[in-house]
């Protein structure tokens, strides 16, 4: 039993989700669309200076239902970054709303521009 | 796929989507791989089931119409404002018919929306559906 499902998952094709990185003025946000992955099948990982980011749909086969037209199934989400060293690794947060992953990857307090007051001598 | 050709696993070129779509049996039977957004449909004996793709979207932010012979899914997916580095994701207006050409029973049509799938489920009409006729022999 274990193995057959091992196999199953082995033959899943990998998806390489559509991904959008956007600039603001809090930081970075990455938008990943990840439909019919749920929370708990998701998976975050942050080594060093890269981020990987995986996750499983689990659409299940309809019971006595015959297909008709099909254009999309289950597949594994796969795609990794690398950050760049002005992001505050420590304040990564991550949230998954409708099938969108939406990282928000904080700029480091240094990497913020600011104001130089200059005095006069 | 089968085998991995490419040096690095996930990477897509445009070479590698080529031999994608002559190898993966979905291909073949979608005749209209890269409308947006992917469809299926299925039926079962009382209903006719139709399956969508669309993530970021809220189901009430989805117009679903149901005219004399099709469905119409209709939407506006909306980019994210600030400076783009890399866009992938479609943005803008989307709409995508599906032709039904079955008696159904319009009153009962219900669609919900997890994780970015919407799932329209079209119940057939009670006058499609087979039925036994018992035969008095005289």
């Amino acid at each position: 039993m274990s193995e057959s499902t091992k196999t199953e998952e082995k033959g899943l094709p990998r998806i390489k989700p559509a991904t959008d990185i956007v600039e603001t003025d809090d930081g970075f946000y990455i938008y990943m669309d990840m439909p019919g992955v749920s929370k708990e099948t998701l998976i975050i990982d942050l080594n060093e200076d890269e981020i990987k980011v995986s996750g499983r749909t689990s659409y299940p086969s309809p019971e006595g239902e015959k297909l008709i037209h099909v254009e999309f199934g289950n597949g594994e989400f796969y795609r990794g970054f690398t950050l760049s060293h002005i992001v505050d690794k420590s304040q990564i947060k991550g949230t998954l709303k409708n099938g969108v992953l939406e990282l928000h990857l904080p700029k480091a307090e240094k990497a913020q521009p600011r104001k130089i007051d200059i005095q006069m001598g | 796929m089968v085998i991995d050709f490419s040096p690095f696993f996930g990477q897509q070129t445009p070479l590698d989507r080529i031999f994608e779509a002559f190898w993966s049996p979905g291909m073949s039977i979608s005749q209209r791989p890269y409308a947006y957004p992917p469809v299926n449909i299925s039926e079962d004996m009382d209903h006719i089931t139709v399956r969508c793709e669309i993530p970021g979207m809220d189901i009430s932010e989805i117009d679903l119409t149901l005219t004399e012979s099709s469905l119409v899914i209709k939407g506006e997916r909306e980019g994210a404002k600030g400076k783009y580095y890399r866009q992938e994701r479609p943005t803008g207006a989307f709409q995508r018919i599906v032709n039904i050409h079955a008696p159904i029973d319009r009153d009962r049509v219900s669609a919900r929306m997890k994780d970015g799938l919407l799932e329209v489920a079209i119940p057939k009409s009670e006058a499609s559906k087979p039925k036994k006729i018992s035969i008095d022999i005289a």
